[in-house]
């Protein structure tokens, strides 16, 4: 019998949630069990069997299991990865630690900068140096690798990376460090910084290649016993896993460049946002996923999120820009903001009220989960507002203390600022809305975006019940809010294909290049592209190719990223190309400049498998009865308490429609529709908010 | 949205959104500008600022990362050119720009851009924004200067948009004078984009808040941060609080800094008298530059949690003496005045170590910025012209050691060695932490760093050189060493004169050495486990 099931599996902080999907009828089904960090392959395994089982159905039936995973990101924050010793052009060893010389917090005398993933001990230069044009200007000395790999040893070092000036144009010297690796410690993973990320620029290069190598050894271990456990059940399908940037990619894989999957679990959230966004017809969406201590926001244009080539790991001081380590690899773009149910609220030395970037965290929590917490939070906030239900939150797992939640704002806010315990609680909902809404108006700004023109897709615990205030701010006019919004991202690894990004940085003005060189060039990333997408079970013919180069008029400090064309190219490419480029810097900027040349830096080649045409059947589709279960006085800024409509999501059919305010209530979430707003169910059963134009 | 109108009170929670607001429309507009700037210096050093202000010229918001040498700045230029141009004669579409340095902040490459902001037909505020453009004429970034005529191109304050037409004649002159005009003109362009945003931004403010204008909100907000200001003020001890730091200046003409600082209650007061008289070379800090780079450090060291409006510094007055270098008169040349005006923070913390030694730095290595300008022609004949921005050490604190390679007071970043090759024919032989720079201490300065450039092309390189710090390395505190100095040498070991301008031939290297922090604290008092760390990776010898 065939293979038709597919699982997608996302190990969060608190929860590992699991998809199940039948692809033959559609139809998907939810599990979801807590996280054991003791041992998370065993969690997942006895989670894939209990799906299965409840559901009539074998591990021998699956063919394909696609993880996300908080692995990377956790081993760099935690500083749990590898000893790495890493070898460097002689003069730049210390590239890593003296990094791009700025303060990220230009009022903070006393900051502090995350330590360097290679102490200066383990770091060892070499004789050799390559120019700006890739040409030899010393030949490496292969002494000098002896005496590191010496040092090394001694030292115990598990994984090695190299990173030497210019490599990204002239691999040779890298390439010949490895050999001598391989030769002496054969088994050691080694990180070449013009493999990982061969792009100009030193820092990040050298950072980037580090950073493979301190997460290569546990990535290694951990993928190699999570796929020894499943066969042991019986799995014999592919271990496929979630890159950054937004596609699939095997185990195989992803043990050679570890690094992108530092941002699995964001880029799984993003890609099922992307599915859900086309289900709903709408092209230029904002994707808000809000969860229990950060907000992310992800710019969706026409079907595909936007991505970036930059990502901050491990920021020092959290959510502050510039505070981290910048990792040059493909990954969706998305901005994090410390805003959550959990985001502690409190007074500032000013006596203004001041909500997160602090999380209560699960323990103690909120004050009205009752363990303990006496800090108003996000959540006490909605409970006191009437957006939550004291008894049906977190599908009525948990009981919510209005009490507590109300003595606290009172205690720690109301009080202070002479005010009602409801007008504290309506401020507190209200700043975080503004943080966030603020957050995303800078980064539409700088991606050239008009807020009011975009949809919000809302999902994550606390995102529906927040999706309405931030829409208001930002003049947004629809709100959607998918089936399933509380296993977003183990979806999103459903809906998402095998992706890879090759990239080679190429600097010349465009008037200046061999068309003939860079058609070769293109052509050797296509193939290492189709390479790997074939190792991950891709027809060759459903491969489809994308090209882009970072371009900038010559003379400028910042490239924009714009589309290439495919085939080979010829003198006439290079209109095309400046076309592209003018395009994409008018809109990004909003103005073009004229009879000024353009020059390229990176190229990069997208290979992706052709998408499955999927439809998605949910099983609320199937429930009977009455969609409104009660009402409770809710808080509204414009009215005080009214008398609101309470629904169940499990009985609102497709083609369901009401006038707001309105709170529909599902396992996971709570979905708040203001005054002034209309309320519909669409045919794939998203729950559809258009807020009237009074309504702004 | 919020539920304020004109004759209910603003409370605290409107007022919290509101700012979280204003700071926003500040940050969009910078964001604006630096996307849309053609030149790297405001791109990749955020040299920049954008500033919201009310009817009265009173800063209301800043951007969040403004450059700090323009703190405090621009309500002052505003201020001028209100006085110039009174409000009535302001309309809607206006733009009024400047450069004089006595007007502005400082030296001629700065241009100072403001808009009013109308509001239902009713003038509301301003917008004002600050950048450095590339390239201003005249001899370009060195302190070899006489007098400020040779040192560029001076615009008085003029409309460059009249009505949002733009002035051709203005355009013309500016592009006629200036080096670069293909990124001069462009970078203006993108400071009125800026404005834009920010008179949008603000309107929609006004909107949906339900006020009429920015008064009521603008007095709340300056209230609440004179109150901060205030409050960290009245934590320090009474009393007058002095200091003098020591400056290579020009040639064999050393200069000196004398600060005293009093403080009486809320009220803090610094007066430079005493300090050297002006100089005929660029080195000169006029007294808007001054002002910026006294209230910084006390910001940083007083209250850095507030954001910055009109009210933080109502409580401080800034004295420099008429005709010093710290307050130079008309004609003095100025383009370098960041080697003096980057003094201050030192001495500021010295008087200020007196009365709070927990809140300060020991001076930092990388005040003033050591920098270096290589031009010449390359293989193709095509001018190259390229800055190399690094830093030197910042001063250790009683909380730790100080940070190395990084700037302070300025915050101008690094670019990659990588792209500076490939704009340039030189090739940087080595850029590394400079081991034992950071002056000793209990908590020790951070650490400089060495680099050497050769020159490879086939045609010699012009190297100008602005290095202070060669005889005066920043000093400890409470007992700290003092870091090592600054030097500029050529690879044959000939050191070069600090300010100057000089020949690299092909084969030939230059090193420049970024000076180190100064210690903090008795170095005796320095933990076993600090010292042994130090030793294993190399930080000390």
């Amino acid at each position: 019998m065939p293979k038709k099931l597919r699982i997608g599996v996302d190990v969060g902080g608190t929860f590992t949630d699991f998809v199940l999907l039948n692809e033959e009828t559609g139809e998907v089904h939810f599990w979801k069990s807590l996280t054991d960090y003791s041992d998370i392959a065993d969690a997942i395994v006895k989670g894939m069997e209990a799906l299965t089982g409840k559901h009539g159905f074998r591990l021998e039936d699956v063919a394909h299991v696609a993880h996300a995973t908080t692995l990377v990101t956790n081993a760099i924050i935690e500083r749990r990865g590898a000893r790495v010793g890493l070898i460097t052009t002689r003069g730049f060893r210390d590239t890593l630690e003296i990094g791009r010389e700025a303060r990220y917090d230009i009022y903070d005398l006393f900051l502090e900068r995350p330590d360097p993933l290679v102490p200066r001990e383990l770091r060892c230069e070499v004789h050799e140096r390559i120019d700006a044009k890739g040409t030899v200007v010393h030949r490496l000395r292969e002494e000098d690798v002896t005496a590191a790999l010496d040092l090394f040893e001694r030292r115990s070092v598990e994984a090695i990376a190299v990173a030497f000036m210019h490599s990204y144009l002239n691999t040779d010297h890298e390439r010949h460090v490895r050999r001598l690796i391989h030769d002496r410690m054969p088994g050691i993973p080694v990180s070449l910084s013009s493999d990982v990320a061969p792009e100009i620029r030193e820092y990040e290069r050298t950072n980037t290649a580090c950073a493979n190598a301190y997460v290569q050894p546990i990535v290694r271990t951990y993928l190699s016993s999570l796929g020894e456990r499943l066969r042991k059940v019986g799995f014999s399908g592919s271990l496929q896993l979630m890159f950054s940037e937004g596609g699939m990619t095997t185990a195989r894989i992803a043990c050679d460049e570890p690094i992108k999957l530092i941002e699995s679990g964001p880029a799984a959230g993003a890609m099922a946002s992307v599915y859900f966004a086309n289900v709903a017809n709408v092209r230029d969406v904002i994707s808000f996923d809000m969860g229990g201590t950060t907000a992310k926001m992800c710019l969706l244009e026409n079907g595909e999120p936007r991505r970036s080539n930059e990502f901050e790991a491990a920021r020092a001081k959290r959510f502050k820009k510039g505070s981290g380590l910048p990792l040059k690899l493909p990954v969706i773009d998305l901005i994090e903001i410390g805003a959550g149910g959990g985001s502690i609220a409190h007074l500032n030395a000013m006596g203004l009220p001041k909500v997160g970037p602090v999380s209560a965290g699960s323990k103690p929590g909120p004050a009205c989960y009752g363990l303990g917490g006496t800090k108003p939070t996000v959540t006490d906030a909605n409970l006191v507002l009437g957006y939550l239900s004291p008894k049906n939150s977190l599908g009525g797992k948990v009981q919510l203390d209005l009490g507590k939640a109300a003595n606290a704002i009172r205690d720690v806010i109301a009080d202070a600022l002479e005010t009602t315990t409801v007008e504290g609680a309506a401020g507190i909902h209200d700043i975080v809305n503004e943080a966030m809404a603020s957050a995303t108006r800078m980064y539409l700004t700088e991606n050239g975006k008009d807020p009011s023109k975009q949809s919000l897709l809302a999902f994550g615990g606390a995102g529906p019940s927040h999706a309405f205030g931030i829409a208001r701010r930002l003049g947004i006019d629809r709100i959607i809010i998918p089936p399933g919004a509380g296993v977003m991202s183990a979806l999103g690894m459903l809906v998402s294909s095998p992706t890879t990004t090759v990239s080679r940085s190429h600097m010349s003005r465009l008037s200046l290049i061999d068309w003939a060189e860079l058609t070769a060039m293109f052509r050797e990333m296509e193939d290492a592209g189709r390479a790997l997408l074939i190792d991950a079970g891709t027809a060759d013919g459903d491969i489809i190719f994308e090209r882009s180069a970072d371009l900038r008029f010559a003379g400028q400090g910042f490239e924009v990223c714009a589309p290439v064309p495919l085939g080979t190219f010829d003198a006439g490419s290079r209109q095309a190309i400046e076309d592209s480029f003018i395009q994409a810097y008018e809109a990004l900027f909003g103005r073009r400049i004229e009879g000024v040349e353009i020059e390229a830096t990176t190229w990069r080649l997208r290979a992706k498998s052709a998408p499955r045409d999927l439809n998605l059947r949910f099983p609320v589709a199937t429930m009977n009865g009455s969609p409104q279960k009660g009402s409770r006085k809710v808080w509204f800024s414009e009215s005080g308490y009214v008398d609101c409509k309470i629904l169940d999501r499990l009985f609102m059919p497709p083609g369901f429609e009401c006038l707001g305010p309105a709170i529909v209530e599902e396992t996971e979430t709570t979905i708040v529709a203001g005054p002034g707003s209309r309320l519909s169910v669409d045919p794939s059963l998203n729950v559809i908010i258009d807020l009237g134009p009074g309504t702004h | 949205m919020l539920a304020t109108t004109d004759t209910k009170p603003i409370s605290d929670i409107d007022l919290e959104i509101m700012w979280s607001r204003l700071i926003s429309i500040a940050d969009e507009a910078a964001i604006a500008l630096k996307r849309t700037a053609f030149s790297t210096i405001v791109r990749e050093s955020n040299d920049y600022a954008v500033v919201l202000l009310d009817e009265n010229a009173a800063n209301l918001a800043e951007n969040s990362s403004a450059v700090p040498s323009f703190v405090g700045v621009l309500p002052r230029t505003l201020s001028s050119l209100l006085k110039i141009t009174p409000p009535e004669e302001w309309h809607p579409g206006d733009c009024v720009v400047t450069n004089d340095p006595w007007l502005g902040t400082g030296h001629l490459p700065d241009l100072v851009v403001a808009s009013p902001v109308y509001f239902k037909s009713k003038l509301i505020g301003f917008v004002a924004s600050v950048a450095h453009l590339p390239d201003i004429g005249g001899t370009s970034l060195s302190a070899t200067c006489h007098d400020v005529f040779e040192e560029g191109l001076r615009i008085p304050p003029m409309k460059l948009l009249d009505g949002g037409k733009a002035n051709a004649n203005l355009l013309d002159l500016i592009r006629a004078n200036v080096r670069v005009a293909d990124q001069v003109i462009p970078d203006i362009f993108a400071q009125i984009s800026a404005h834009s945003v920010a008179q949008k931004g603000l309107c929609n403010f006004l909107a949906a808040t339900g006020l009429s204008d920015l008064s009521r909100v603008s007095g709340a907000l300056q209230a609440k941060s004179e109150a901060a200001m205030g409050r960290a003020i009245m934590e320090l001890p009474d009393g007058e609080y002095r200091a003098v730091v020591k400056a290579d200046g020009y040639g064999d003409r050393e200069t000196e800094i004398h600060c005293c600082l009093r403080v009486d209650g809320a009220n803090l007061s610094v007066d430079y008298s005493g300090t050297s008289p002006q100089v005929n070379f660029g080195i000169n800090s006029v007294l808007n530059y001054t002002y910026s780079y006294t209230v910084y450090p006390l910001k940083c060291a007083l209250d850095p949690e507030t954001p910055h409006n009109e009210g933080s510094y109502k409580t401080i007055k800034v004295h420099a003496p008429e005709g010093s270098i710290l307050n130079p008169v008309f004609p003095a040349p100025c383009n370098a005045r960041h080697l003096t005006g980057q003094l201050l923070a030192g001495a500021i913390f010295e008087c200020l170590a007196q009365a709070a030694p927990d809140r300060i730095l020991a001076e930092s290595g990388s005040a003033p910025s050591l920098r270096a300008m290589f031009s010449g022609a390359r293989a193709d004949g095509e001018r190259f012209s390229q800055m190399l921005m690094c830093s030197g050490g910042m001063g250790a604190s009683a909380r730790g050691d100080g940070l190395s390679c990084m700037p302070f007071p300025t915050n101008t970043g690094a670019g990659s060695i990588e792209m500076f090759e490939g704009a340039a024919p030189l090739l940087i032989q080595r850029k590394e932490l400079l081991a034992s720079s950071g002056g000793q201490g209990c908590f020790r300065g951070g650490l400089g760093q060495e680099i050497e450039i050769e020159a490879v092309g086939k045609r010699p390189i012009q190297v100008s050189l602005m290095v202070e710090r060669t005889k005066y390395p920043a000093r400890g505190l409470q007992g700290g060493g003092n870091g090592s100095p600054a030097k500029a040498a050529l690879g044959n070991g000939v050191s070069l004169d600090p300010k100057s301008r000089v020949e690299l031939h092909p084969g030939e290297t230059i090193t420049l050495s970024f000076a180190g922090g100064g210690g903090f604290g008795n170095p005796a008092e320095r933990s076993q486990a600090l010292i042994a760390s130090d030793k294993a990776s190399g930080y000390t010898a």
